[in-house]
């Protein structure tokens, strides 16, 4: 043991390959399911933020039906639930380390709520990965969210209004002609949260989802060699990040390119 | 002069306050637009001209008083149905019956010009792809652009945006076409090929407001002008009168400083 490396110590390491693909295997699921929930979540929560509900927005106007100046009654007709809660969402979770919200909702809200314990795969426990994916996809969503609210309101206001004058519902506004474009622009942007989040999968081992860096402690722990797995772990992710932030880079110009010459 | 029947937009007391009423973009305008109009509204920066165009399909909302438009007040968030309900007002159904032409063109980035073209009326209408394709691709014939069909707006110059985009418009066949400032954000040179094709509109009968800073076009192709200065409605009459005998002074001082 200890932190030299040796090349003689690397065979030592073969009786585990088939341990190492079972946890790519893992980080994929998990990188891939949480990016679908993170993606959901995210949509979801830029919609609120950018909703114009206001409940108590008559409040504002005097009885002429005029829009008050400052004060109190203002301040209340601007109040958006959905907004408050959305932003308390994200600054929540962006404010709090990962490792802390994977154990919150693992031991918190899943030791209340109980999982089937069936195998996944074969390979790992349902009633681990889960969770996992919950606590990242929520976490992801936090970012996406804000990735996607500064996307659609990077669209020009005109874009918006021509849609509207040509009598496309806010809907119709918003699917043909607002997210296309704001896809495009923020897809940068949503492809390093991509890679993100295939990195921040490491920390589920903490709960127990066998994921590569589960492997590296497993392995370590049967081999009393540290250095040596946790090399493998480091070309592994970069492996899976490195080519997946490339590949949509390509998407990306191939996309600019219908609009461009 | 057309008949008191033939009023297409009513537009009564039209206000548009900002901060308590301290600033007044629009300060009460009433205008009858009878269809066949072509209303040339003309004033200084800042009159509330471009406040009128854009309160008429409600991209702004007034403040203040009613329009009109084909029989309903579009400024009530709800109105009377046939049965004498009272339900929400669609805006978007009365919207897609007013054409609106932007000075910045706003043609949709992503799409090529067919496609600008044939979205709404295909989303909105409901027309089969193939009937919009075909009646976007003769309205292009009619504006020289059939051969850029498929190009991206980014291909185009400037007056070819703006020509799209007036047949964009038209593809909703709608009963009014609005026009803000269309030849401002334009090269010199290509002003007048969007001027031509509006010219042409307006002679096929076309219900038009235009707000513009082109005064040959307000003399030869406007019916009425309107002359609009701090939010109101300051003068109103044939080119004629406008032009050739001005009788409110800011109307006589602006013209001074545009011819």
């Amino acid at each position: 043991m200890g932190g030299l490396i040796q090349l003689s110590n690397f065979p030592k390491l073969i009786p585990y390959v088939e341990m190492f693909r079972n946890g790519l295997i893992i980080t994929i699921m998990l990188s891939l399911c949480t990016v679908v929930l993170g993606a959901v979540l995210g949509v979801v929560l830029a919609l609120m933020r950018l909703s114009d509900l206001r409940p108590f927005r008559a409040l504002g106007l005097d009885k002429y039906g005029h829009l008050r100046g400052e004060g109190f009654l203002t301040a209340l007709s601007k109040f958006n639930p959905l907004n408050f809660l959305a932003t308390t969402y994200v600054e929540i979770l962006r404010s709090t380390p990962v490792i802390v919200q994977i154990a919150v909702i693992y031991y918190g809200i899943f030791g209340i709520i109980e999982l089937p314990t069936f195998s996944l795969f074969g390979i790992t426990k349902f009633h681990r990965f889960f969770p996992g994916v919950v606590a990242l996809g929520m976490n992801s969503a936090a970012y996406l969210c804000e990735i996607i609210r500064s996307g659609i309101q990077s669209i020009d206001g005109g874009q918006t209004e021509a849609a509207r004058s040509l009598g496309l519902s806010q809907t119709q506004t918003m699917r043909f002609v607002v997210l296309p474009q704001a896809i495009r622009n923020i897809l940068p942007a949503i492809a390093n949260e991509f890679v993100v989040i295939i990195k921040e999968s490491a920390v589920t081992y903490t709960i127990g989802v066998q994921d590569i860096m589960a492997i590296v402690q497993s392995v370590k722990g049967a081999t009393y060699l540290i250095m040596e797995p946790l090399l493998v772990a480091t070309a592994m992710y970069f492996c899976l990040c490195f080519p997946t932030s490339k590949i949509i880079a390509y998407f990306e110009r191939r996309m600019s390119r219908g609009s461009k010459r | 002069m057309a008949a008191r029947d033939d009023i297409l937009i009513r537009v009564t007391d039209l206000k548009k306050h900002y901060n308590k009423g301290a600033i007044r973009a629009l300060d009460g305008v009433t205008v009858d637009i009878n269809r066949g109009d072509v209303i040339v509204v003309i004033g200084p920066s800042g009159s509330g001209k471009s406040t009128f165009l854009r309160s008429l399909n409600l991209m702004e909302e007034p403040t203040g008083g009613s329009i009109v438009f084909d029989g309903v007040d579009i400024t009530k968030k709800k109105i009377p149905n046939q049965q004498g309900n009272l339900v929400k007002l669609d805006i978007d159904k009365h919207r897609r019956k007013m054409g609106m032409v932007f000075q910045h063109f706003n043609l949709f980035p992503h799409m090529t010009v067919l496609e600008n073209m044939t979205l709404a009326p295909i989303q909105v209408r409901g027309i089969p792809a193939a009937e919009a394709e075909a009646k976007a691709m003769a309205l292009l014939e009619r504006v020289g652009l059939a051969d850029r069909a498929d190009a991206y707006p980014i291909q185009l110059s400037g007056g070819q945006k703006q020509r799209v985009a007036i047949v964009r418009a038209l593809a909703m066949e709608p009963e009014v076409m609005l026009f803000d400032e269309p030849t401002s954000a334009l090269d010199p040179e290509m002003v007048g090929e969007v001027l031509e094709v509006m010219k042409q509109l307006a002679h096929e009968g076309m219900t038009m407001v235009v707000v513009t800073h082109e005064m040959g076009f307000a003399r030869e192709v406007g019916n009425r002008v309107l002359f609009m200065a701090d939010g109101l409605l300051l003068e109103e009459g044939t080119p004629e009168e406008i032009f050739g005998s001005p009788r409110h002074p800011r109307l006589q001082d602006f013209l001074s400083k545009v011819l």
